[in-house]
């Protein structure tokens, strides 16, 4: 008889979905398990023979098991399900990173597992994500993709079918609510509402106590707990009702109702529907008050990767409509501006890329030289709309980097002379003080001014020499690696394992991006969109430029997380408080930005550094 | 009694060369392994007793699950201090086997197969006492002991050894495998054979080779069972 290790079964009950087999399903399953040592001298030789399932218990692989890219995994992963579930026969390819063990199902003993309906379901998703690993979803309103799971907040209530319609009535009141799940043998089989009470009780003086099943709405429109809002809003509309139960996918339990005033709800937590009503502010104090409900929103509703995508965004569409915002109230005070003018943002804010910590970078761009009086109007401006985004949450910025700073409103004729310098004169310490001003967009005014700084000055930039120069620059921020490919941590932290994500990577491509950028005429600011706009000429390959899209995303991902689940503004990430396969990945990520940048120096700089 | 082993110990010994043509005949990635433990009612070799006995056996690398085994023993010795480690006290041990039954188990895997201990001496002794209690017949066995592995890299780099560097789970943890629930037979004994294989990997043996190529460490023997 096969006795079971203790840490055999201490495994699989902590490695899902096998924690859901009973005592004697995991000891049928033990019976047709290898647990393998796996290592660079056997990876070749033990998985010829049969098809199965694996999972690592320990020790660091890249696998390609699919169609899909290879994948980094390490503890807690599994691979080769896609050929049990497909009958497939794709061959496995495996590089051992670092030894360690693997348990090793044979097919035949999963095969039957797959009948159970969570099983089946745990590793279909399992194969799709894989799949879908690098669909960077682009949801631009992310409360409609909230899983409904997520979004009801009560437990249902409901009754069994035999409840007499007074008790029932009861209930809703002190439950209040508006509407009562109906149950027989714990499945949904109707609903009651507020208007069946009316209609079919009060109206026709049915006599109340009578069991709930006469006046339920039998067989109700009903919707599956893994959907999301926007289904249950279509299906909503598309049948008429104001409420839905919501079911298990699973065990068909009900979970919850959703109403058309819960959808109402999540809809005043939208950011569309914050940045529609900042749009529609009369007046600073309005303005004020919905700019402090953003914070608010990102940790209420940003919860999935591709939420995280495009914070950085909408934060930043936001601070641009409070500048606009509060460039019109300044005019209505003060009356129209003396001449043409362009409201330019720099850095985080220009790229797009802002996060909760972000302070503002902004500055001034006039049509021509100011008069006094001019100038003291623009002044007047600049300081104004500095101190209502710093009122708005926007801090203001350390390093003076403002329109307020009369060395920031510069005429174009300025300007372009400015750039000059910069590009005769790209020495280190100028390059420190004029790197953020690469990042530029016109936030509000004129933008054909701005247009045409742009224009006159691309040019300049794409010199060699300076190129040189920004290039060089770079290659004084090194990534967080050690030379044994071991994390660094910030130094003088009380935590130990901090590592910042911004200045030790996510800024290194955006130097990167930056570089290529102006090296190829592309004037947009984003970094994203910079590695996308490069053309054909460019010097960085397509591949090169989609895997640095990743990592950025991937970074800035683990960066807004680390910000809202720790409610602080920094970008100092702890490295224990990301997954194993997380670590993992930061490790690749780290090394590609290292030879990114470093291929980088290497082509600009002509091999000087 | 002690001065018989050792004497049959070192006749083992005497000729390395021999033991060395023993072991060639194994490719070390095709070989039978198998990882014994004993939980003992103490740690003096003169007059300990089993009080359970677990295996499991692998080829090569790959261990297959479906072979642990696990006996209890109906031990009347006296138990001691060990309930305190172990678990297995008396009424647990009242419903347990013969110690025959398990040697039984035990006696056709270990003509076959080669066996892995951590301590091998002190489990080699009990097990060699409880051939001759059940009368089993003589047999003679190949056995590896991660404890003395261990103790060879350590001393590499070590002048004189840290306390506790060379118990299981502290040789394991060296290794990077993952924690376990110690001091139960079995899980012991694959704890034992997950550091082997992890052992074979640190000092780089590839897959062409046999096992005598770890003669040098000083942790393979060859001893004979039962014998009187």
């Amino acid at each position: 008889m096969t006795a079971m290790a203790k840490q055999v079964e201490d495994f699989l009950n902590t490695s899902a979905p096998f924690e859901l087999l009973d005592y004697d399903q995991k000891h049928a399953l033990v019976k047709h398990t290898e647990l393998i040592y796996l290592t660079n001298e056997n990876v070749n030789d033990v998985f010829k023979d049969k098809v199965s399932l694996f999972l690592i218990q320990s020790g660091q692989f890249s696998v390609k098991d699919s169609d899909a890219p290879t994948r980094h995994l390490s503890d807690g992963d599994y691979f080769g399900y896609t050929n049990i579930i497909e009958k497939s026969n794709f061959p496995l390819s495996i590089t051992v990173d670092s030894p360690g063990l693997v348990y090793c199902f044979d097919a035949l003993a999963i095969e039957p597992l797959l009948e159970i309906p969570v099983i089946r379901h745990f590793f279909d998703g399992l194969r799709n994500n894989a799949l879908q690993n690098h669909a960077i979803a682009d949801s631009n309103s992310m409360w409609l993709y909230k899983g409904l799971t997520d979004a009801i907040e009560k437990a249902p209530v409901s009754v069994d079918a035999q409840t007499p319609i007074t008790v029932a009535a009861q209930l809703m009141t002190s439950q209040k609510v508006s509407s009562l799940l109906v149950t027989q043998e714990e499945k949904l089989i109707g609903i009651i509402t507020d208007r069946d009470l009316r209609s079919r009780v009060v109206a026709a003086s049915l006599d109340t106590h009578l069991p709930v099943s006469q006046i339920m709405t039998a067989n109700p429109a009903q919707i599956m707990g893994n959907r999301t809002l926007f289904d249950a809003l279509a299906l909503m509309t598309e049948k008429n009702i104001h409420h839905l139960p919501v079911i298990d996918n699973q065990t068909q339990v009900p979970l919850g109702m959703v109403t058309a005033s819960d959808i109402i709800r999540h809809q005043r937590g939208n950011v569309l529907f914050i940045i529609g009503e900042l749009s529609k502010a009369e007046n600073l104090y309005e303005l004020t008050r919905l700019s402090w409900q953003l914070p608010h929103y990102f940790s209420a509703h940003a919860k999935k990767a591709g939420d995280y995508d495009i914070a950085g965004k909408i934060l930043s569409q936001a601070t641009d409509i409070m500048t606009r915002k509060l460039i019109g109230f300044f005019q209505q005070a003060n009356g129209k501006a003396p001449m043409m003018f362009a409201w330019l943002v720099y850095g985080s804010q220009a790229r797009e890329d802002q996060t909760m910590g972000s302070d503002q970078d902004n500055g001034l761009l006039l049509a021509e030289r100011p008069s006094e009086a001019q100038s003291a109007y623009f002044s007047n401006m600049a300081q104004y709309v500095c101190n209502g985004l710093a009122k708005c949450g926007i801090k203001l910025c350390d390093g003076n980097i403002m329109a307020s700073n009369p060395k920031l409103r510069l005429s174009l004729d300025e300007a372009l002379e400015e750039a000059k310098q910069w590009v005769k004169a790209p020495t280190k310490d100028a390059i420190m003080h004029f790197n953020i001003f690469l990042d530029v967009r016109c936030a509000a005014g004129d933008i054909s001014l701005f247009k045409h700084l742009q224009k006159r000055r691309a040019p300049l930039m794409q010199q060699n020499m300076f190129l040189a120069a920004l290039a060089r620059h770079s290659n004084e921020i090194s990534v967080p690696l050690s030379m044994f490919q071991k994390f660094v941590y910030e130094k003088g932290r009380k935590q130990k394992d901090l590592i910042d994500l911004k200045t030790r990577a996510v800024a290194l491509i955006n130097n990167i991006a930056r570089i290529y950028a102006l090296a190829d005429g592309v004037t947009l600011p984003n970094t994203l969109a910079r590695l996308e706009a490069l053309s054909e000429r460019s010097q960085l390959s397509k591949r090169d430029a989609t895997n640095l899209r990743d990592i950025w995303l991937f970074l800035n991902r683990l960066r807004w997380r680390h910000q809202l689940e720790n409610k602080v503004t920094d970008n100092r990430v702890s490295i224990s408080s990301l997954s194993s396969i997380e670590k993992h990945q930061l490790k690749a990520a780290f090394k590609a930005i290292e030879r990114t940048n470093q291929a980088m120096v290497m082509k600009f700089s002509g091999g000087v550094s | 009694m002690i001065k018989e082993w050792i004497k049959a110990c070192s006749q083992a010994l005497s000729s390395k060369a021999k033991l060395k043509q023993c072991f060639s005949n194994f490719d070390v990635y095709k070989t039978s392994f198998t990882a014994v433990d004993l939980e003992l009612t103490s740690l003096n070799p003169s007059k300990t007793q089993i009080t359970s006995v677990g295996y499991v056996s692998g080829i090569g690398s790959r261990i297959d699950l479906s072979s642990c085994g696990y006996h209890v023993i109906n031990t009347t010795a006296d138990l001691g201090q060990s309930p305190v480690i172990h678990g297995l006290t008396l009424d647990v041990l009242q419903k347990g086997e013969n110690l025959a039954q398990a040697i039984d188990a035990l006696a056709p895997l270990f003509q076959q197969h080669v066996l892995i201990f951590h301590n091998a001496r002190l489990d080699l002794t009990a097990l060699n006492r409880a051939f001759k209690q059940c009368g089993a017949p003589k047999i003679n066995v190949l056995y590896i002991d991660t404890l003395q592995l261990a103790l060879y890299q350590l001393n590499k780099q070590h002048q004189v050894l840290p306390s506790n560097s060379a118990t299981l789970s502290v040789c394991r943890q060296r290794l990077g495998l993952p924690a376990f629930y110690e001091h139960n037979a079995l899980d012991d004994a694959l704890a034992t054979l997950q550091l082997f294989l992890a052992q074979l990997t640190e000092l780089g043996i590839t897959r062409e080779a046999t096992l005598d190529c770890l003669i040098h460490t000083g942790a393979v023997g060859r001893i004979q069972l039962g014998d009187s």
